[in-house]
C-alpha cells in the first residue's frame, strides 16, 4: 500500500501540473482543450529529439538526426517549444475563432479535431514505438516512507516546487491577479484597462509550458510515446473537475488526489488481477465526491445578489 | 455651458453585423453634469454605453472625447481617456478580494497605484474595513459601491453607470444614489442609464429619452419629468 502511495504521488504530481495548466487555460479562455494531451506529449517528444543519442534510431531518425544535447538543456528547449506552440495556437487559431465569436461547443470540437490531427502527426513522424529518455538506470531508495529512484524523487520535489511557484505567482504578482481578473470577467477586465488578448496569449504560453513540463515528468517516470498525453487526459480532466473547475489551487490538489486514488486502488483486495481497471476506481471516487460537493473541493459557491 | 467631455454624433451600433440597435444617437455630456438616459426595454440604453466603451463595434457615427475623435478605440485604452464604466452585471471580480479589485481598477495607471488605491479606500470606509474579503461575498449594494470605487481609482472625468440600482433593495438604492451624488460633487460627470426613470430624471441635470435606438426627446431633468409625451410614454401617471 505504501509503495502504491509513493507511485500515486508521482502520478499525482504529473496530473497535478497538467491539471493546473488545463485549469488556467479554461479559467481565462473558457476553452476545454482536448488537445492538451498532445502539448504534454510534445514536451516529451521535443526533449527526446534533442537529447537522444546520435546513433540511436529514435524519433524522426528517418528524416533528422537527434542532436545529443544534455538532458536538462533538451528539457528546457522542450518546455520553450511547447510555449511557442501554445502561443501560435492562440494567435493563428483560437484568437481568430474568438474574434469571429465562434461558440464554446464549436471551439471544443475544434480542440478534439486538433488533438486527433496532432496525435496522428506524431504517429506519422515520430512512429508508434515506445522510447525512453537517454538516462542512466537507477536503484530505488527509501525516502521517508516511500521507495523510489532518486530521479523520480527529484521529479516529485520539482513538481511540488512548481506548484508552490504557480500558487505564489497567481496570488501575489500583478500578472497573476490580472489572469484571475480575466477569468472572472474578461469584459470587466478590459474596461479596467487590461488588454485581455495579451493576458490570454500569456495564459496559452504558460499553460503550454506547464503541459510540456508535465509531459517531461511523465516520460522520465514512464516512457515517451506518441499518445502519452491522450492516455492521461481523462485523469487530468478528472483532477481539474475534482479540485473545482477553473480554480488552479483546486486543480493542484485534485490532480494529486486522482493520482493517489489511481495507484492506491491497485492495492485494494478486489483489484487483484485487474490492475488495468485502476482508473475506474479513481473516477468512481471522483463521481462520489462530486455528488456531495458539486462545485469540486476548492470550487466556491458564489453569492447571487 | 461647460466644456463637453463626451460627444456622440449619429452613433449606429449593434451586437450583430448588419443589425444595428442604435440607429443614429446624438448625445453630449459636459463637465460636472449628471445626464440620464431613459427609455423602454430594448431602446438601446445599455448598448450605447457599450458602444462608447468599445465593447461593440460602431458601424456609423463618431465619438469625441474632449474634442478628439476616439471612435472604435480599443476597450482597454478608453480608460486612459478619463472614462470609467460600471456595467450592470458582472461589475466586480468575485474571486478577487476587495483590495485586488481596486488593484485591477488601477491597472492602467503608470505610477501612484498604491496611493490611488489608498485614497479610494479612505473614501469608502466600508470597503477599507473589509478589503481582504472576497468581492463575491458582498451584498448587491456593497458590490455596486465596490464597482463604483474600482472605476474611481483612475480619477476619471466621466463615469458611465449602467443601471446602478438594478436588483437592489430600497435602502441600498438610496445608498448608491447618495454615493453617485458625492462622486459628482467632486466634479466627475455622470452618464447614467436607469430603469427607474423618475428617480433618474429628478437626480439629473439633463436627460435623453431613447426609443428604438433613436433620440426621442431630450431636455432638463425636471422638464422631461413634466413633459406629457414622456409621461404618457414612459413614466406613467405622476
Amino acid at each position: 500500500m505504501i509503495d502504491q502511495l509513493g507511485n500515486g504521488l508521482l502520478l499525482g504530481i504529473i496530473i497535478s501540473v497538467a491539471s493546473v495548466a488545463l485549469s488556467l487555460l479554461y479559467g481565462v479562455t473558457r476553452i476545454v482543450n482536448f488537445a492538451h494531451g498532445e502539448i504534454i506529449a510534445l514536451g516529451a517528444i521535443v526533449t527526446l529529439f534533442f537529447s537522444g543519442p546520435i546513433d540511436s534510431r529514435v524519433l524522426f531518425l528517418e528524416r533528422f538526426s537527434p542532436l545529443g544535447m544534455s538532458f536538462v538543456t533538451s528539457a528546457i528547449i522542450g518546455i520553450i517549444f511547447c510555449g511557442v506552440f501554445g502561443g501560435l495556437l492562440e494567435l493563428l487559431l483560437f484568437r481568430p475563432l474568438r474574434k469571429a465569436e465562434v461558440g464554446n461547443i464549436a471551439v471544443l470540437v475544434v480542440t478534439i479535431g486538433l488533438s486527433i490531427f496532432i496525435r496522428h502527426l506524431y504517429l506519422l513522424f515520430a512512429t508508434g514505438r515506445v522510447q525512453n529518455f537517454p538516462l542512466d538506470l537507477e536503484r530505488r531508495q527509501t525516502y521517508l516512507f516511500f521507495e523510489m529512484t532518486p530521479r523520480n524523487f527529484k521529479v516529485l520535489i520539482a513538481g511540488l516546487i512548481v506548484m508552490i511557484v504557480i500558487g505564489l505567482f497567481l496570488t501575489f504578482t500583478r500578472m497573476g491577479k490580472a489572469m484571475r481578473a480575466v477569468r472572472d470577467s474578461g469584459e470587466l477586465a478590459s474596461v479596467s484597462g487590461i488588454n485581455s488578448d495579451s493576458i490570454i496569449l500569456f495564459t496559452w504560453i504558460s499553460s503550454s509550458m506547464l503541459a510540456g513540463l508535465a509531459g517531461i515528468f511523465q516520460a522520465i517516470i514512464n516512457d515517451v510515446r506518441y499518445n502519452m498525453g491522450f492516455l492521461i487526459l481523462l485523469l487530468i480532466f478528472a483532477g481539474t473537475v475534482l479540485g473545482g473547475i477553473g480554480t488552479s489551487f483546486g486543480a493542484m490538489v485534485g490532480g494529486l488526489l486522482i493520482g493517489i486514488f489511481v495507484q492506491v486502488s491497485v492495492a485494494l483486495p478486489f483489484m487483484e488481477g485487474h490492475t488495468e481497471a485502476k482508473n475506474a476506481v479513481a473516477l468512481a471516487i471522483m463521481i462520489l465526491i462530486l455528488l456531495f460537493r458539486p462545485q469540486g473541493i476548492f470550487g466556491q459557491k458564489e453569492r447571487i445578489s | 455651458m461647460n466644456k463637453p467631455i463626451l460627444e456622440c454624433n449619429g452613433i449606429a451600433a449593434g451586437y450583430v453585423k448588419g443589425l444595428n440597435i442604435l440607429q443614429g444617437i446624438d448625445l453630449v455630456v459636459s463637465e460636472g453634469e449628471i445626464i440620464s438616459i431613459i427609455g423602454p426595454n430594448g431602446a438601446g440604453k445599455s448598448t450605447l454605453l457599450k458602444a462608447i466603451m468599445g465593447l461593440i463595434n460602431v458601424s456609423a457615427g463618431r465619438f469625441f472625447i474632449n474634442g478628439v475623435d476616439k471612435t472604435n478605440l480599443s476597450t482597454h485604452k478608453i480608460i486612459n481617456e478619463g472614462i470609467g464604466y460600471v456595467p450592470q452585471v458582472e461589475n466586480v471580480f468575485p474571486s478577487l478580494t476587495i483590495e485586488e479589485n481596486l488593484e485591477i481598477g488601477a491597472w492602467s495607471l503608470a505610477k501612484n497605484r498604491k496611493s490611488s488605491i489608498t485614497k479610494v479606500l479612505n473614501d469608502f470606509p466600508l470597503l477599507n474595513e473589509r478589503k481582504k474579503e472576497k468581492a463575491g461575498n458582498l451584498s448587491g449594494g456593497q458590490r455596486q459601491i465596490l464597482a463604483l470605487a474600482r472605476a474611481l481609482v483612475t480619477s476619471p472625468n466621466l463615469l458611465l453607470l449602467d443601471e446602478p440600482s438594478a436588483g437592489l433593495s430600497p435602502v441600498a438604492i438610496n445608498e448608491v444614489f447618495k454615493t453617485i451624488n458625492e462622486i459628482n460633487e467632486k466634479n466627475v460627470s455622470i452618464l447614467l442609464v436607469e430603469q427607474n426613470a423618475k428617480r433618474a430624471l429628478k437626480f439629473s441635470n439633463r436627460g435623453y429619452v431613447l426609443d428604438q435606438g433613436r433620440n426621442a426627446y431630450q431636455g432638463e431633468g425636471e422638464e422631461l419629468l413634466n413633459d406629457p409625451r414622456v409621461v404618457d410614454l414612459y413614466l406613467g401617471k405622476l
